[in-house]
């Protein structure tokens, strides 16, 4: 390969896809790569780097596999896919709960917050139907390495096997049992996966209701607490009566807006003057329409050429 | 309003007519009743000749439909008038010239009649066009030639009422025969013909000898007459110009003295054909031929008349080109091939309606009509007066043949509609009767589909069409006879399993002057189009007379022959009867007309051609061989649901109450194409949302809802397991992934093996997503995000249900609607829309065929109801204008006038039609978006299904009735760039496998999937890696392919960048995309499900 190495700043990797029966054309992948360097920068982008353009069935295995075997350089510690890393609120959640639970177990405290009960939530979820997550077409990942040394270690290897015409094949040598399959076992499992027994479900779902129960009578102590607080002039705020919760006192209140619509549509034509006025609306109404279907007309023959029988 | 005109004055007086001058108050009884208030013209008649804006406005507003009907019929009328001075300078010459020599040509001694065929052979090389019966030896009377009394330009061209055609500008001229050349009692056997044959011989010979240079001669029968050949010239073939048509035609008609035979002798019922054994029995021979022989002495008069008008009427030409069009539009012309109405009698009866043939004798039609006025009022007496009731205008007492329409005009002794027979009549009215509802529907203008539409294609036009080979022989009166004939066999045959029989004949054109013409003419095939009464065209037996009924039974078994049987009915009563059978290899209409052309007509099987049941037949094929929506496997799905319904409202240990249960299926509306078990193949579970009662208890968080949702389930699960209706139920997940859409659904199976698919339906979702579209802050793709997991819950949970139940009442009212559906959605699957096309707007689109049907009336037949469909898509501009469907029938003009809007919002806001394309709005949905946003379809896809259309619609104006069905349905592969082949042999090993353990392939039989959920799957997963950069194309069942489409936009080299969606190669300087790794990686995904991948492009 005598193509460029480099593409704005990326090493290019070529890839050898394994041919398959359905489609035995040869076929390269393009895989580019450099270090890690998003616009904020976190203590594990060092030892990080950026890949553009994985294949669509890559997972944490295959990169692995490339770096560790296929490029026998650094050791991987994890790898951020895109798909995965939209939901980053859920990550910065996530090291939030981890630094918390570490705090709470370091000073013992008894309460925790709402907010932070509201973080686990996201733990609990519904059993996934799909094996194998798939990425889109062109799409990047982060790989954060063990350390600095062995993603400058991996670039350079990455470097040299650009460099070398011998091609890395993909997911060569991959124990495949340790992958789920791709192609129709993919299917069966997804078709199998879809109902998943019933006790795995009811678990989610208990797991998850206790804490939003938690979380739900958390915020009401915080609530009762803010509002037996006095405010700055020294006044606490009496509210009584039940409180609906909140989606349901907004369809309460749309009801009402509605209804108080209606009360002051009243009578429309009771004067005469309110008569007078409407047929002179209808009539400037009349005139409009009429321009306006002429400059519709004058469009049509634009479209359509002249009017004229088929 | 009256009371109210003096104020009006003062606010506008521009606009307003002075009040007082009331028009005189017309006779019409008829009219008035359902003539619209608009209609009034008196308060404007004033203005309307005033210049100025306002005046223009008033009368657009106050005359016309509306003022976009009144701007788009100014631009037809304009268009479509020929240019008349232009046309007489080019023309004026030829014709005087034509004039002079007919005028001139030498005088001819009286000879026998067959010899002076031999000597006008001999001499000039022309045949004499005599009528059969031609004349013989032993005829007593002579022909002879003498210089005509008269030539004149008649018709069209001078009265200044034609309409431009495509064909050549026709000129009609008038040769008046001098009364001396015939005897008193002319009009008896055919006299007159003769002599008027040898008089036209004369002429023809006359401008062939002098003028064969420049102008070819031919005969040509007036209006398909075969007593009355006429000359036709035209410049010669050296002369053609204009698009291969030569630019004029001059027919010479011929042409009587009124008075030369008394109106008394050729009045209808006249015995005039006086040749012993014929015996005259035959009214409507008579008829003809005495209306033939008057309408000659009438062609002075009529012009006259017509002249008369023309002047009166300042619209009467407007509303003359009008009518011309409007008549060609549906195939009907003056010649008895083309139903007998033409322009000409479209002219004469508005003329007489001017005079006329209101009640008490007073006019129906008034002078100061407008050109639609004028128009819509002839249209109405069309469609609402019966002239089967004879309608006799200054004449009394005149006595007609039955059946046939009458419009006598007393004055010149002619019925007007004498070439028209019972079935062009009862088509006309019915045409008439559809314009006339178009015309007063408020909500649509309607207009292109009276006057631009050409309607008159049988396939579209006709339920069922029926071929029957006939032997043409010049013989008038012989063809007539066989007509009435085999109209009157069908239609006892038949009786209400039709609503319409029409028979269109063959006609023939023009033939050499040369050759003997009308002689040597192969077999022809006469077309009889059915239209079929939706409700009766399937039954199985037919009631005849009781066996008391001594003479009614005879006649019954005269008729029906063998197959009439006598039965003894469950009411007691002794019936003749017929029973037809119900093999769906031949309709019930077929197995009669077969039957009964081959009793009365001797007509073999292999002779009948009978169009229309291949449709219902590949839906049978590809639709479980369920044809109609009463059939036992819709009734099963809706028992089961029934089923679901008691046990879940009965059902205990949950605890809400259950409102109700609402189905969304397809399956559930009778539109779902796959209902039944065959050939391994699992119809797609039923699709059914329950709603519990409300409660303030349902947490207020999305996520947290679904969980409930599952607790839910499992109980309702739970408590169903214990009924024995249902063999399992099953917690299924869906969407895990997504925090925002529904996540859980309860699979039910029902005892029959039918599977519903519950899901709760909880409205506390949509108050929370939309409160998160309205937060600020949020990052516009989770906004997208969040706004289109709210279009799915609206889809699912709010117009699924409506549109079901609407679908459902409908599908009973029109019984062809869920056939029709389920055709085209094969269609669409063949095609392998079925990624990018939702079911529901394939259904919408069927039934606005069914509930907008106009220019038609509402299909009866699955082929109708199939090619109309597709005629509607092949005209629709997508692009600008939206679908508008009426459902529940509520749709008005503010309803239109909203769903407008919405549309020039969704166009103004998307431009480019990135997420809509094709835009539907119904009464129920005015938001127009729910089935076609995110891209069903996308652009391309949306013209490629009307480039289909059109490419239908061509085949089915190019080849009618010849059209081969199966190719329609078979997709074209060559616009892929490539094509992914499934794997045919694993799947239907597959499929096999279930089939075989019947027992086991129940829910906890995870395999079940039958290949289409795989191919489903598969795509899924393909589109959401390779989206938007390869379109994938795929189909139901039948089809074993997967058509791929690279984005153009793709396929050249970019500058690197890291929004690039698509695996690349590095170029030069720029990165390209990487087709082949791309195709790998889709192989590798397909494995085991896909054969090959043949690249076609690139």
């Amino acid at each position: 390969m005598n193509k460029d190495l480099e593409i704005s700043g990326y090493i290019v990797l070529p890839l050898q896809l394994p041919s398959t029966p359905s489609f035995p054309t040869p076929a390269t992948h393009y895989l580019y790569l450099r270090p890690h360097e998003p616009r904020i920068p976190d203590p594990d982008t060092p030892r990080s780097l950026f890949l553009v353009n994985i294949p669509i069935d890559t997972t944490e295995t295959h990169l692995r596999h490339l770096f560790s075997t296929q490029l026998s350089s650094g050791r991987i510690e994890r790898v951020d896919f895109e798909s995965v890393r939209t939901g980053k609120k859920s990550d910065a959640a996530k090291i939030a709960l981890l630094q918390g639970t570490n705090i709470a177990k370091g000073k013992k405290r008894k309460r925790v917050t709402a907010d932070e009960l509201e973080g686990r939530l996201d733990e609990f979820s519904l059993p996934s139907t799909w094996d194998r997550q798939l990425h889109r077409s062109g799409s990047h990942a982060v790989v954060v390495f063990v350390d600095k040394a062995s993603m400058e270690a991996s670039l350079k290897a990455a470097r040299k096997a650009a460099r070398k015409s011998s091609a890395i094949i993909w997911g060569d040598g991959i124990d495949e049992s340790r992958l789920p399959r791709l192609g129709l076992q993919r299917y069966l499992a997804h078709q199998r996966a879809c109902y998943p027994p019933r006790a795995d479900l009811l678990r989610s779902v208990n797991e998850y209701m206790n804490v939003f129960t938690e979380v739900a009578e958390a915020r009401k102590r915080e609530a009762a607490r803010r509002a037996a607080e006095p405010d700055e002039d020294g006044f606490v705020t009496v509210t009584s009566g039940p409180k609906l919760t909140s989606a349901a006192g907004e369809e309460e209140a749309k009801r009402l807006i509605e209804k108080q619509k209606k009360k002051e549509q009243g009578f429309g034509d009771f004067y005469r003057f309110q008569s007078r006025e409407k047929r002179k609306e209808r009539q400037i109404e009349l005139l409009k329409r009429f321009d306006e279907d002429k400059k519709k007309l004058e469009e049509m023959k634009m479209r359509k050429g002249k009017i004229r029988p088929e | 309003m009256s009371n109210h005109t003096a104020k009006r004055r003062k606010l506008s007086c521009s606009s307003d007519g002075v009040p007082g001058l009331e028009q005189p108050t017309t006779p019409e009884s008829s009219l008035n009743a359902s003539r619209p208030a608009r209609m009034n013209i008196s308060k404007i008649r004033n203005t309307a000749r005033q210049p100025g804006h306002s005046a223009e406005m008033a009368l657009a507003s106050g005359l016309y439909k509306s003022s976009l009907f009144k701007l788009q019929m100014d631009e037809l009328i304009a268009e479509s008038r020929p240019n008349y001075d232009k046309h007489l300078a080019a023309l004026g010459d030829t014709l005087h010239e034509l004039k002079d020599l007919i005028e001139r040509l030498p005088e001819k001694p009286a000879k026998h009649a067959v010899e002076a065929e031999k000597e006008m052979r001999n001499l000039h090389g022309v045949t004499v066009p005599y009528p059969e019966p031609r004349p013989s030896k032993d005829t007593k009377y002579s022909v002879v030639y003498a210089r005509p009394t008269n030539v004149n330009v008649v018709g069209s061209f001078a009265l200044r009422t034609g309409s431009k055609l495509a064909g050549p500008f026709v000129v009609d001229m008038a040769v008046t025969m001098p009364g001396s050349i015939f005897q008193e009692k002319d009009y008896v056997n055919y006299r007159y013909f003769h002599k008027r044959a040898y008089f036209v011989a004369c002429i023809a010979a006359g401008i062939k000898d002098k003028k064969s240079a420049t102008l070819d001669v031919k005969y040509e029968l007036q209006d398909g007459d075969e007593l009355r050949p006429i000359i036709s010239v035209q410049p010669a073939a050296a002369a053609k110009l204009d698009h291969g048509y030569p630019r004029y035609r001059v027919r010479i008609l011929t042409a009587v003295d009124d008075t030369l035979f008394p109106i008394s002798r050729t009045l209808p019922m006249k015995v005039n054909i006086r040749n012993g054994c014929s015996g005259g029995n035959d009214d409507q021979e008579h008829t003809f031929y005495n209306s033939s022989l008057r309408s000659e002495a009438t062609v002075a008069l009529y012009h006259k008349l017509l002249s008369s008008a023309a002047r009166a009427s300042e619209s009467f030409r407007d509303a003359c080109l009008l009518g011309r069009i409007w008549l060609r539009q549906r195939g009907f012309g003056s010649s008895v091939h083309k139903g007998g109405f033409g322009g000409f009698e479209w002219t004469v009866l508005m003329s007489l309606l001017l005079e006329g043939g209101g009640s008490a004798g007073k006019p129906l039609l008034l002078k100061s009509y407008s050109s639609y006025q004028l128009f819509k009022a002839t249209i109405q007496f069309l469609a609402a007066k019966d002239l089967t009731e004879p309608l006799l205008l200054s004449a009394r007492e005149v006595s007609f043949p039955s059946a046939s329409p009458v419009v006598y005009d007393g004055k010149r002794g002619l019925n007007v509609l004498y070439k028209m027979t019972p079935w062009s009549y009862s088509f006309l009215r019915q045409e008439a009767g559809t314009t006339l509802r178009m015309l007063n529907e408020s909500r649509e203008d309607n207009f292109e589909r009276i006057f631009i539409f050409k309607i008159d294609e049988p396939l579209l036009r006709f339920d069922r069409l029926v071929t029957l080979p006939v032997a043409e022989h010049g013989d008038a009166n012989a063809v007539i006879q066989r007509n009435h004939a085999i109209y009157g066999v069908l239609q006892k045959a038949l009786g209400d399993r039709v609503n319409l029989i029409y028979i269109s004949s063959p006609s023939g054109g023009p033939s050499s002057v040369e050759s003997k013409p009308h002689r040597k003419q192969g077999p022809r095939n006469l077309s009889v189009g059915l239209l079929l009464d939706s409700d009766n065209a399937t039954r199985i037996v037919d009631h005849g007379p009781s066996a008391e009924q001594k003479e009614a039974a005879a006649a019954f078994r005269s008729f029906w022959g063998e197959r009439a049987e006598l039965r003894r009915f469950k009411d007691g009563s002794i019936r003749e009867s017929l029973v037809w059978s119900e093999d769906p290899s031949s309709s019930i209409v077929h197995q009669i007309l077969v039957y009964i052309l081959g009793r009365h007509f001797a007509y073999g099987e292999a002779d009948i051609g009978y169009i229309g049941d291949e449709f219902d037949a590949q839906l049978r094929n590809n639709g479980d061989g369920v044809l109609s929506y009463s059939s036992s496997a819709f009734q099963m799905v809706t028992d089961g649901f029934n089923a679901l319904e008691k046990s879940i409202q009965a059902m205990e240990g949950v605890p809400l109450t259950v409102r109700h249960l609402t189905p969304t299926s397809p399956l559930l509306r009778y539109t779902g194409l796959h209902v039944d078990r065959i050939s391994g193949a699992f119809p797609a579970p039923a699709d059914v949302a329950l709603q519990f009662e409300s409660s303030a208890r349902w947490p207020d968080d999305l996520v947290a809802i679904q969980m409930t949702k599952v607790a839910f389930l499992v109980k309702i699960g739970d408590a169903l397991t214990q009924n024995g209706d249902f063999s399992s139920c099953q917690v299924g997940l869906e969407n895990e992934q997504s925090k925002i859409l529904n996540n859980a659904f309860l699979d039910v199976t029902h005892v029959s093996g039918i599977v519903y698919r519950l899901r709760i339906h909880q409205n506390r979702e949509q108050t929370l997503l939309e409160r998160r579209v309205k937060e600020q802050g949020a990052s516009p793709q989770t906004k997208q995000e969040i706004a289109s997991a709210l279009a799915v819950y609206k889809r699912s949970f709010i117009h699924s249900p409506r549109l079901s139940q609407a679908m459902r009442t409908l599908c009973t009212r029109f019984p062809f609607l869920s056939p029709t559906v389920r055709l085209l959605k094969h269609w669409f699957s063949c095609h392998l829309f079925d990624a990018y096309v939702n079911e529901e707007l394939i259904e919408l689109v069927v039934l606005r065929t069914f509930t907008q049907p106009y220019p038609w009336e509402p299909p009866s037949s699955v082929m109708a109801g199939f090619l109309r469909t597709l005629h509607f898509l092949s005209r629709w501009n997508w692009q600008q204008e939206p679908m508008i469907v009426d459902l529940g029938g509520e749709l008005d003009q503010s309803a239109v006038e909203r769903i407008r809007t919405r549309f020039a919002a969704w166009r103004s806001i998307d431009p480019a039609m990135n997420s809509v394309s094709m835009f539907v709005g119904s009464d129920i949905d005015p938001d127009g978006v729910t089935w076609t946003q995110y891209g069903m379809p996308p652009k391309v896809v949306a013209a490629r299904i009307c480039t289909l259309a059109k490419a239908v619609m061509k085949l089915v104006r190019e080849q009618g009735l010849k059209l081969d069905i199966p190719p329609l349905f078979r997709p074209a592969l060559e616009p892929y760039d490539f094509v992914i082949h499934l794997d045919r042999k694993l799947l239907q090993d597959r499929s096999n496998s279930v089939a075989k353990f019947k027992n086991l392939s129940t829910l906890s039989d995870p395999t079940r999937a039958g290949k289409h959920t795989i191919v489903k799957d598969f795509v899924r997963d393909l589109q959401a890696c390779f989206s938007p950069n390869i379109l994938f194309f795929h189909g139901k069942e039948q089809s074993d392919v997967i058509g791929g489409l690279w984005n153009p936009q793709t396929l050249k080299p970019k500058s690197w960048s890291l929004a690039l969606t698509f695996s690349t190669q590095p170029g030069e300087a720029t990165v390209s995309i990487n087709r082949v790794a791309m195709l790998n990686e889709i192989s590798r995904l397909g494995l085991g499900v896909i054969s090959r991948i043949d690249v076609q492009n690139g």
